[in-house]
């Protein structure tokens, strides 16, 4: 690994985890972990229809039973419908059920065998409705309609620039109708020397967290609701939780919890506010934990795509347009992600210079699983259908792909294809770091194919960060944080960032998360931002307190503040004396001055400053079975500073065998609208026996968005990888293949067609 | 019901439990041991993985009566007091973990194969390491974790 950037104090060292000790002993807490007293557990009962009529429910025997405290049914519960954006999801389905592993009927219970027991109790009659399960005949005028009444909408609903939003547009099953230009599509194409189409298709697949989704709701006398659930954005699920059951946030209290993964899975209320009415019900806290079956079968994968794509070439082979069509099926219910669509379009061909195109995004229901956010929500879906359309492209040209790709590579100063401004475009400088370090050129053995996939993502997104640091009587920092960390290290960093500002050691400080009730509002982790809007909030605060401390100095030094500096360590001089942080602070607590804090606020827009990686992938071709070996990869990465190598490193890992598992070997498949690859013997995670020998390059010299020039890394690693396989395939063997997974099937299955067409 | 004698981290346990009782269920609830972690129910993951007289085993398939008379190691009993095992140290320093919900079926079946074979290949960690799924680390650093405890050893 080529070392990247700058060192300070903290920043750029390989700092062990504020929360490992807890981890590797096994006492940090997660949801499931809290032993609430009195607690009794939460089950549901799902449709076994993908669309039908409830006629009937019976729960007298179910209640009937000794040991269950409580059932109930949509008859039960408010009729609200919530969600992150648009509200349609129910608490429990109100007279119809749209998906198969909908919930019908919920149970608390004094164990899991009476909770199954009684749920075995409920006799539930349907008349089973027509269904439609793909996007596409989810569209035509004739099909069943999901959702006819209207929806509410909370805000947020906004189109960016150069776009035009449709909600709900009088199109069937149409969520949101996105359409986007820059420049004259039509014109570029109709004058182009040639014109090039492909379809592409991707199925869902699940994040894949090892924790499935938790939750405990205890309602309290005093009118307090407590609330262990797995969630990566507390404040924003509590606004949500509020708005649904009608409580004021500020007696809702989301408690700290440790989150066992979360890759976008974890941003909705998912059981909590089912668990909720159930603890009324029950009169006692419950306690909701999905069994890997329902996580698989009715959790919020990522979408399903089909996408085309036109693009238009001049004599030089550079491209003069691209025109770009993206259907998302969302399953049953669009509540489970916080905008109108994925954000995957904004960053179409964002690696190539495109004078002009057009693209149409459409989120469409059908009566499958409800669909969610997953790590950089629809840009895998949509990078593999450009970085094969334009592997495809390239063959048919006769050029070398990585030929192609340089010729057509943004450069500093280009528009964006959507006609957006950047800084920072080192597309070029990442191809060639990766195509040295894999050694493109170098001869290979015949079975062997190589590919390349490259992709742009802007380091960051808009959000809000609030963060206290109190300076204690010691010197010692706590920073109040109100945001989890999901694993990806964001409470060391934290940690990191406050030790540089001050020149102190990690061991002088501290982090807490605090809970939503003793900390201000935070965005949470998404769209790469946390590390960027936190770290922002902490230098304000940091700011803050050594105009304080500066402000001390002065009175201990007997000057004033504009005569004092601050040096290595936390040092402050005036005129040749000297006083350090500890007797600093010191002095000032025996003066009443000291503990004090600061609170440091950040809202953060989407970043100009971009970022760009280049996969290349080595596989071997079975020709008598189809088998592929993925035998080695680069991963070549346009960074900013390094927070921390470990925590930048193991980003860059995990989400590429993450990206492993959507290329290789994972799928949600459906059959009659239901979910068969229900547990993880069928639904095939990657494991450590299938990972390639890797070699990472990071380009030195980055700039980046946030204090210290530090950059997203997050979703930069995951994308782009399927595209780099499937090309290395074709390259090996002459199979394209337009649709994930990559399985032997359909790769024997192509050379068979090849064989027999030659 | 059954009665059940066994030891766990060393420590002897005598309670009553139902003969469906499972073993990570006992150690959750019964014992409050919360460090064990289920996650697919059907052995698979290697999260809710616990040793059992020293070999790994999926406590969400074992009943706890099958542990009767055994020894079983939970991640509660891996340190020694504030003294981490070596394992402990390795996955700390070397970025073994992220979310952490799979480290302590990570570290036990690791404690088992450095028990087995104290210096493995990296080969010989990869196939010992199948069945335990991580879907936030990309392995590479658990092999290199594992791999620094056994040179630390």
């Amino acid at each position: 690994m080529a070392a990247a950037s700058r060192t300070g104090t903290a920043v750029g060292r390989p700092v062990k985890r504020v929360d490992g000790v807890a981890k590797v002993t096994g006492r940090a807490r997660y949801s499931g972990d809290f032993d609430v007293p009195g607690a009794v557990v939460g089950r549901c009962l799902r449709s076994p229809h993908p669309s039908a009529r409830i006629v009937s429910i019976d729960t007298r025997q179910a209640k009937a039973l000794p040991g269950v405290r409580a059932v109930l049914t949509g008859a039960d519960v408010p009729d609200v419908r919530y969600g992150r954006l648009c509200r349609d999801y129910p608490v429990l389905a109100q007279g119809v059920v749209r998906f198969v592993g909908e919930k019908v009927a919920a149970v608390a219970a004094d164990s899991v065998d009476i909770a199954e027991a009684a749920l075995e109790l409920i006799e539930v009659e349907y008349e089973a409705l027509p269904a439609v399960l793909g996007a596409e005949d989810a569209m035509r005028p004739t099909a069943p309609v999901l959702h006819p009444e209207k929806v509410e909408i909370g805000p947020g609903a906004v189109a960016g620039h150069h776009a035009e939003l449709r909600m709900y547009p009088p199109i069937p099953n149409v969520i949101s109708q996105l359409t986007l230009g820059h420049g004259d599509v039509a014109g570029a194409l109709a004058g182009a020397h040639r014109v090039f189409k492909h379809s592409f298709t991707v199925p869902s697949v699940h994040q894949g967290y090892i924790e499935p989704h938790t939750c405990v709701v205890s309602v309290g006398a005093d009118g307090i609701v407590d609330i262990w659930a797995a969630n990566k954005g507390p404040h924003i699920a509590r606004a949500h939780m509020a708005v649904a059951i009608g409580v004021p946030e500020n007696r809702l209290r989301f408690n700290p919890v440790y989150i066992g993964g979360d890759f976008g899975g974890k941003g909705s209320l998912m059981d909590t506010i089912l668990c909720y009415y159930l603890a009324l019900a029950a009169r006692r806290p419950v306690k909701m934990v999905m069994t890997s079956f329902e996580e698989l079968t009715a959790g919020n994968p990522r979408h399903s795509a089909s996408i085309t794509l036109r693009t238009g070439l001049d004599r030089d082979a550079k491209i003069v347009g691209i025109d770009a069509r993206i259907v998302f099926n969302a399953g049953a219910y669009a509540a489970f992600i916080p905008g109108p669509t994925l954000h995957g379009y904004s960053e179409l061909a964002g690696t190539y210079r495109v004078p002009n195109c057009t693209i149409e995004v459409l989120r469409v229901y059908t009566n499958t699983v409800p669909r969610g956010h997953m790590r950089s929500p629809g840009s895998p879906q949509v990078t593999f259908a450009v970085e094969s359309h334009i592997d495809m492209i390239a063959h048919e040209l006769r050029l070398d792909p990585l030929e192609f790709r340089r010729r057509n590579a943004i450069v500093e100063g280009d528009l964006t294809p959507l006609g957006d401004r950047r800084r920072h475009m080192r597309c070029r400088e990442t191809i060639d770091a990766g195509a040295r370090a894999f050694g493109w050129d170098k001869p290979k053995a015949l079975g062997v194919g190589r590919g390349v996939s490259i992709y742009e993502h802007p380091s960051g997104s808009s959000g809000r960060s609030t963060v206290l640091l109190t300076m204690g009587k010691d010197s010692r920092i706590t920073i109040l944080l109100g945001a989890p960390d999901q694993g990806t290290g964001f409470h060391t960093m934290a940690a990191q960032l406050v030790a540089e500002h001050f020149g102190l050691s990690m061991t002088e400080v501290e982090v807490a998360q605090g809970d939503t009730l003793s900390t201000d509002f935070e965005s949470g982790a998404g769209g790469q931002r946390l590390t960027m809007t936190a770290g922002q909030a902490i230098a304000d605060a940091a700011g803050k307190m050594k105009e304080a401390l500066t402000a001390l100095a002065a009175e201990r030094l007997n000057c004033a503040p504009s005569d004092v500096g601050m040096g290595a360590g936390g040092s402050f001089s005036a005129f040749g004396t000297t006083v350090d942080l500890k007797s600093l602070v010191g002095w000032a607590a025996s003066r009443g001055k000291a503990p004090f804090s600061a609170k440091g606020q950040n809202t953060a827009t989407q970043p100009d400053v971009t970022g760009f990686v280049a996969h290349f992938a080595e596989v071997e071709v079975d020709r008598e079975t189809g088998q592929v070996r993925l035998r080695r990869m680069v991963t070549a990465h346009d960074i900013g500073t390094v927070i921390n190598p470990i925590l930048h490193q193991g980003q860059i890992e995990g989400g590429l065998v993450q990206a492993l598992g959507q290329a290789m070997s994972e799928q949600i498949v459906l059959k009659e609208g239901a979910v068969i690859t229900a547990h993880l013997g069928d639904y095939k995670l990657p494991t450590i026996m299938d990972i390639p020998e890797l070699e990472t390059v990071l380009l030195p010299g980055g700039v980046g968005p946030a204090p210290f020039e530090t950059a997203a890394i997050g979703e930069m690693s995951n994308v782009a990888v399927p595209a780099a396989i499937t090309n290395a395939v074709f390259d090996a063997v002459g199979v394209r293949l337009v649709e994930l997974p990559v399985s032997a099937e359909k790769v024997l299955e192509g050379m068979s067609e090849k064989a027999h067409a030659a | 019901m059954r009665s059940l004698k066994l030891a766990v981290n060393g420590t002897p346990v005598v309670r009553e439990v139902a003969d469906n009782r499972l073993l990570v269920d006992f150690l959750r609830e019964d014992l409050k041991l919360t460090g064990t972690k289920e996650s697919c129910g059907v052995g698979v993951c290697g999260a809710c993985t616990v040793l059992l007289d020293g070999n790994p085993i999926s406590s969400c398939l074992a009943l706890a009566v099958h542990a009767d008379g055994g020894q079983v190691t939970t991640i509660e009993g891996v340190a020694e007091g504030d003294r981490l095992h070596p394992l402990q140290e390795a996955f700390l320093a070397h970025g073994g973990f992220q979310c952490g919900i799979c480290t302590p079926g990570q570290i036990l079946a690791a404690k088992a194969l450095l028990e087995a074979n104290p210096h493995p290949t990296r080969a010989e960690i990869q196939y010992w390491m199948m069945g335990n799924l991580c879907r936030c680390t990309g392995y590479y650093k658990i092999i290199e974790s594992i791999a620094a405890a056994a040179g630390a050893k």
